[in-house]
């Protein structure tokens, strides 16, 4: 039995994930030996192909290991069956997507309350929780409105306000900045290093370096193993960026 | 429960917002649910205006007929019988009103049709001859004047009570009692007029006849010896069985039917009566309802078909909520809700479809309709089992998606 820290909320040891595709067996990953403890901010990286997605997978609890051992706060998940797993999303890990994913006919406020429908834990001031949620992004005013409604960094916040809802160990945040113009992308990696301040654990997979220098530590992915790690020296501010980047419509103000 | 509540509402949300599909959709189990109870709300009211009209006739009644109707369908037995000439005479009566102790009355029955006059005007209406008992055995009831007596009968007298009908067809508004009608050109004095009867459940005018003294009727009118029928009436329904076998062993002995033989005569009771009309008309019933169910079975395939394609178009939403900690069984759960919302919601549209269907028909045709809670219980319960029938494999279908492809899904 390896031994775990107590501030360690995730620990894999050398993780395989081989998918067949006919008769080829395609290695995805290849021995990841990741450590990631509580209160850290971590960017995964890497080229297309490197693994990433399937790691996120793993790390996420949407899919298991072919072999080697996965600790997401000192449960081992490598053996999990289907509703086992989805009982740990559930309460151990919040997602955020980079296509936001919410339901679309459901309004704001459902769309948090979401992890809360599947949880079996009954909770106390479940509805002050949602909204909390919702207020941390900034959104209270739209709890009725539909997602249709909002743009898209807006759809991104409540995702995370989702996210945030069950209080789970770890926030998985796959490209959330893919699909918004840099200004939005830079206002939710604000958001993320507030998290990260208040002491929630946050891995984002990208491949946009820019983005990975908001967090503490950036993990390179390549061909299935980890191909190097460093401590991001000069942590980005989304806050200072934010600052100094004029906001569009005052450039257009200007243009005028 | 509350998350019971939660999928319900989650499927009405996912109905309303295909309403004309949704729709569509249930119209199969509308139809199906709707033609179901309808139909068997109309073989409830047929069997239940049937056996009113049965009951109508008299109470207790026991019909003795010449000739055995068991052996109509045997050929041979029936050419027999035919060069016998079988027939029912007034000593079979007397030998029945001596004889029987489980019966309260008897009395023969003539039956016939005549041309009947007056003044300027004539129609052809039955002929209903019986004995001063008749009045009772047939349920009739007098309006004014009054019924042949026992010395009209033994007297062969010419005197009639006619049933309303006649009275509007001869006379109008003229009171018939005291005069002279033409009945196949003989006089006959009116006595007396009879209650009106209506029409029974085929729609037959019932007061559309003329009632004589049987004897009057053989002798004069008809030239006959026999009779069509005796009508005899049991002491009480309990012993109505064991009264027409009491009949009928008096009339084997008093014809000379030896032991083994089978009788020239048959004897039938009400109860008989009302058990093979009950029998056919629920034979009726569950054929037709069977019929009509088929719709509720393509109804059942066509919730399926939907169910299919609403999987599909939220394979993503699938994948979202089980990324987000949705078990298979919470997704199985909810695509089966939303199966059985839309087969109930049909169902009870079918009902009420079907209980407008049967109030139309019993107000504007002839049909009498009755819907009983049974049907629309039967029709709730299967339009569930339905939805949960053919809900539950696109709910696997979805249930057993796997969030990752899910999520990626278009």
């Amino acid at each position: 039995m390896t031994e775990i820290n107590q501030d360690t909320v995730i620990k894999t040891t050398d993780i395989t994930k081989i998918y067949r595709i006919g008769n080829i067996k395609v290695s995805a990953l290849r021995g990841i030996n990741l450590e990631i403890t509580r209160g850290e901010f971590v960017a995964i990286m890497g080229p297309s192909g490197s693994g990433k997605s399937t790691l996120m997978n793993i790390i996420g609890c949407l899919d298991t290991p072919t072999s080697g051992q996965y600790f997401l706060n000192n449960i081992d998940i490598s053996k999990l069956n289907d509703n086992e797993l989805a009982g740990i999303r559930n309460k151990e890990v919040g997602f955020v997507f980079q296509t936001f994913n919410l339901l679309s006919r459901t309004n704001i406020y459902g769309n948090v309350e979401l992890p809360m429908i599947y949880s079996k834990d009954r909770v106390a001031n479940k509805k002050r929780r949602i909204l909390d949620a919702i207020e941390s992004v900034g959104l209270s005013d739209w709890i009725k409105h539909r997602p249709s409604e909002l743009s898209g960094g807006e759809k991104q916040r409540v995702a995370i306000a989702r996210a945030l809802v069950n209080g789970p160990s770890i926030i998985l945040a796959d490209e959330p900045t893919g699909n918004l113009d840099s200004r939005t992308g830079e206002e939710i990696m604000l958001i993320f290093q507030k998290l990260n301040n208040e002491g929630k654990t946050i891995i984002l997979v990208t491949h946009e370096l820019d983005i990975a220098k908001h967090t503490h530590k950036i993990i390179y992915l390549r061909d299935g193993i980890i191909h190097g790690q460093e401590e991001v020296k000069k942590q980005l501010s989304a806050e200072e960026i934010l600052r100094e980047m004029p906001r569009l419509e005052d450039r257009l103000v200007e243009n005028i | 429960m509350k998350r019971l509540l939660e999928n319900i509402r989650i499927a009405f949300q996912a109905l309303f917002l295909n309403k004309l599909r949704s729709f569509l959709t249930m119209l199969g189990i509308i139809i199906g649910v709707g033609a179901v109870v309808a139909m068997l709300s109309i073989g409830a009211g047929a069997q239940q205006s049937v056996i009113q009209s049965v009951q109508g006739i008299g109470s207790n009644l026991i019909i003795i007929t010449p000739g055995n109707s068991g052996e109509e369908n045997n050929l041979g037995a029936r050419f027999m019988l035919a060069g016998q000439q079988v027939k029912l005479k007034a000593d079979d009566l007397q030998a029945i009103e001596r004889g029987a102790t489980l019966i309260t009355k008897a009395a023969p029955v003539v039956f016939n049709s005549s041309i009947i006059l007056y003044s300027n005007s004539s129609t052809q209406s039955s002929i209903y001859a019986s004995s001063e008992k008749g009045l009772e055995l047939y349920n009739m009831d007098i309006e004014k004047g009054k019924f042949y007596s026992k010395s009209d009968v033994s007297n062969a007298s010419n005197v009639a009570v006619i049933g309303q009908t006649v009275i509007n067809k001869l006379f109008g508004k003229i009171d018939p009692i005291g005069k002279i009608i033409k009945i196949d050109g003989k006089n006959f004095k009116v006595i007396g007029t009879l209650e009106t009867r209506g029409t029974d459940t085929f729609g037959n005018d019932q007061d559309d006849f003329v009632s004589i003294p049987v004897t009057t009727a053989q002798n004069k009118l008809y030239g006959l010896d026999s009779y069509n029928m005796i009508l005899a009436q049991s002491t009480s329904e309990e012993v109505i069985g064991e009264a027409s076998e009491e009949i009928e062993s008096i009339l084997r002995r008093h014809r000379g039917i030896r032991f083994g033989e089978s009788e020239d005569f048959s004897v039938r009771n009400q109860t008989q009566i009302l058990d093979v009309i009950s029998t056919i008309t629920n034979i009726f019933t569950v054929v037709i309802a069977g019929i009509a169910s088929i719709s509720l079975l393509v109804g059942g395939i066509g919730i399926m078909n939907i169910m299919l394609v609403s999987v599909t178009e939220r394979t993503r939403e699938i994948g979202i909520r089980k990324a987000i900690g949705a078990k298979n069984r919470d997704i199985l759960i909810q695509f089966l809700v939303e199966s059985i919302v839309l087969s109930i919601t049909g169902g009870i549209l079918g009902i009420l479809f079907a209980i407008l269907i049967s109030v139309l028909l019993s107000n504007y045709t002839v049909l009498d309709t009755s819907i009983t809670t049974l049907p629309i219980i039967i029709a709730l319960s299967f339009s569930t089992v339905v939805g949960l029938f053919f809900g539950i494999y696109p709910a696997m279908r979805a249930a057993r998606l796997n969030p990752i492809d899910a999520l990626r899904y278009e």
